[in-house]
C-alpha cells in the first residue's frame, strides 16, 4: 500500500513558515507530520488524503527537553528515544518516560514523537493516557498568531479526536513544577511485548509530610471512549498511605468499576476491568515509591 | 505531485524527481535499485523488513516518504559489508546459522547494527526486546539472539 496522490511536500524551518504553508490550504487538507509513525500508515490505508504534507522535521523550536523554575518543557517533536531516556522526567514525570520506552519496537522510537501521538490521540495509545494521568498541557498556536495553553482533560478527546483546530501547531507539552514528593507511573498490557495496549493505566500521585497522598490522578487508556480519568478512584487515594496495601486495592477496585470498558477482538469488557485493577494497584504503588524518593 | 530529491543511500547520491507519495523503501529498490531492502508488511510497519538506517539510526523505510529522506544519508544492506568483507554482525548471523529463508534478516540487520552501537553489552533480555519490530517466521530467534550475542562479544 501506498498513499494516495499528494500535490505538495513542504519542509518548513520555523513555526511560522509551518503555519503559513498550512493557511495556504484549505482546513483539513494540509497535514502536519512529525515523526510519521501513525500518519503515514493512515495515509496509506487512505484513512487520510492529504493534499499537502507538511514535515516538520526542521522546525528547531519544536524539538527538546527543557526545565527551568516554572517546570518541564517538551518540544511536540521530541522523539519517543528521547524522551525514554530524559532525566529530567524522572520521578514526578516518570509516567512519561515509562510510557516512550514501550512504544512500538526502537525503529518507531527512533523516528515517533510525543506531539504526533497526542495530536493523532489513537484509542490504543501510550502518550494520551500518560499525559492526561501526569496532567501535563498543550501549547498551540494558531496561523493567526493566536496562543493558547489548554490541560490534557481539555485538549484529548475521544478516539483521533482532539480540541486542535486544523490551522494550529501543537508546540510543546509542559509540566509544572513538581512538589518535592510527586511520583508517577504507566503500565500497558498488549496481546505481545510493547504492543498496543489493551489498557494501559497512568498514575500521578503527591505525599503530604506524612506520608499521605494528599494528591491523585488516575488515568486509563484503550477505551472504546478515548482516555479517561477514574476520579472516584482518585478521591478515594486521598489521605491513604502506599503501605495501605487495602486502600490501594479498594482505589484500583473503583477505577475499574467507574470506567465504561468495551469488549473488541483483543478483550471483553471485564478482561479490561481485570486489566484496570490489576495495572492500577501496580502504579499506585510505584508512584508512590517514587514520589517518595524510593 | 513530484518533487526532486537528494538522498545519499551507502555513500552515493541519488538525486530524482519522484512522487511526493512515493516511500522511502520504494525509493531505495526502485530507483536506486537497492533490492536488499524487503517490503514484507507493505503497509502496517510492523514487519521490519524494510528496516534501513537513516543518519544512523534503525527506522521503518514504509513508514517514511521518500521526500522526508530529502537531504539524509540512508544505509541500506548492501552498506553494511565493507571491501566484500562482510560486517562482524554479518559474520555472526552466518556463523550461527541465524537466517533460513533470509527474507527478514536484512531488516534484523539493519536494526541490529545500531542496536549494538547504542547498547554494546546486552543482556538477552535486551537482545529480545531489540527485535520486537521484526518478525522472522523461521528461526523461532533463537539463533538470531545467540548471533547477535555472540556479535557483541567479539566487538569487546
Amino acid at each position: 500500500m501506498y498513499p494516495a496522490v499528494i500535490e505538495d511536500y513542504q519542509r518548513p524551518a520555523s513555526i511560522d513558515e509551518a503555519l503559513k504553508a498550512a493557511a495556504r490550504y484549505d482546513a483539513g487538507e494540509a497535514l502536519f507530520l512529525a515523526g510519521g509513525q501513525s500518519l503515514m500508515q493512515a495515509m496509506k490505508s487512505r484513512l487520510v488524503r492529504p493534499r499537502c504534507v507538511i514535515d516538520l522535521q526542521a522546525v528547531k523550536d519544536l524539538k527538546g527537553v527543557s526545565a527551568s523554575g516554572a517546570g518541564v518543557r517538551i518540544g511536540a517533536m521530541t522523539r519517543y528515544v528521547e524522551i525514554a531516556k530524559e532525566a529530567k522526567l524522572k520521578g514526578a514525570y516518570g509516567a512519561l518516560g515509562d510510557a516512550a520506552a514501550h512504544v512500538g519496537d526502537r525503529q518507531v522510537r527512533n523516528r515517533g514523537t510525543i506531539g504526533g501521538s497526542l495530536c493523532w490521540n489513537y484509542l490504543a495509545a501510550c502518550m494520551p493516557a500518560a499525559n492526561l494521568g501526569v496532567g501535563s498541557s498543550m501549547e498551540l498556536i494558531s496561523a493567526s498568531g493566536k496562543k493558547r495553553t489548554l490541560v490534557a482533560d481539555e485538549f484529548i478527546k475521544g478516539p483521533l479526536d482532539t480540541a486542535r483546530t486544523d490551522d494550529e501547531v501543537l508546540v510543546a507539552t509542559t509540566l509544572p513544577a513538581a512538589p518535592s514528593k510527586a511520583g508517577s507511573a504507566y503500565k500497558k498490557w498488549g496481546l505481545v511485548t510493547d504492543a498496543l495496549p489493551v489498557i494501559g493505566v497512568a498514575v500521578y500521585v503527591e505525599l503530604d509530610g506524612g506520608g499521605a497522598i494528599s494528591k491523585a490522578r488516575f488515568a486509563v487508556g484503550g477505551l472504546a471512549t478515548g482516555p479517561k480519568r477514574a476520579k472516584g478512584a482518585e478521591a478515594a487515594l486521598i489521605g491513604k498511605k502506599a503501605s495501605d496495601a487495602a486502600a490501594i486495592a479498594a482505589a484500583a477496585e473503583k477505577a475499574s468499576a467507574e470506567l465504561e470498558t468495551q469488549s473488541d477482538l483483543w478483550a471483553d469488557s471485564a478482561y479490561r476491568k481485570n486489566l484496570i485493577r490489576s495495572l492500577g494497584g501496580e502504579m499506585i504503588a510505584l508512584a508512590s515509591k517514587r514520589a517518595a524518593g524510593q | 505531485m513530484n518533487k526532486t530529491v537528494k538522498i545519499t543511500i551507502n555513500g552515493e547520491v541519488f538525486e530524482q524527481s519522484v512522487p511526493v507519495r512515493m516511500l522511502l523503501s520504494d525509493f531505495i529498490r526502485e530507483v536506486a535499485s537497492l533490492t536488499g531492502t524487503h517490503i514484507g508488511c507493505t503497509y502496517e510497519g510492523v514487519c521490519g523488513a524494510c528496516t534501513v538506517q537513516v543518519d544512523g539510526e534503525a527506522v521503518k523505510s514504509c513508514l517514511m516518504l521518500a521526500s522526508q529522506a530529502d537531504g539524509h544519508n540512508v544505509t541500506t544492506i548492501e552498506g553494511l559489508a565493507k571491501d566484500g568483507k562482510l560486517s562482524p554482525l554479518q559474520q555472526a548471523f552466518n556463523d550461527h546459522h541465524a537466517l533460513q529463508c533470509g527474507f527478514c534478516t536484512p531488516g534484523i540487520l539493519m536494526n541490529m547494527d545500531e542496536f549494538l552501537k547504542v547498547n554494546p553489552n546486552p543482556t538477552d533480555d535486551e537482545i529480545r526486546t531489540g527485535l520486537v519490530g521484526n518478525l522472522c517466521r523461521c528461526t523461532g530467534y533463537a539463533h538470531i539472539i545467540d548471533a547477535v550475542r555472540d556479535a557483541a562479544k567479539r566487538a569487546r
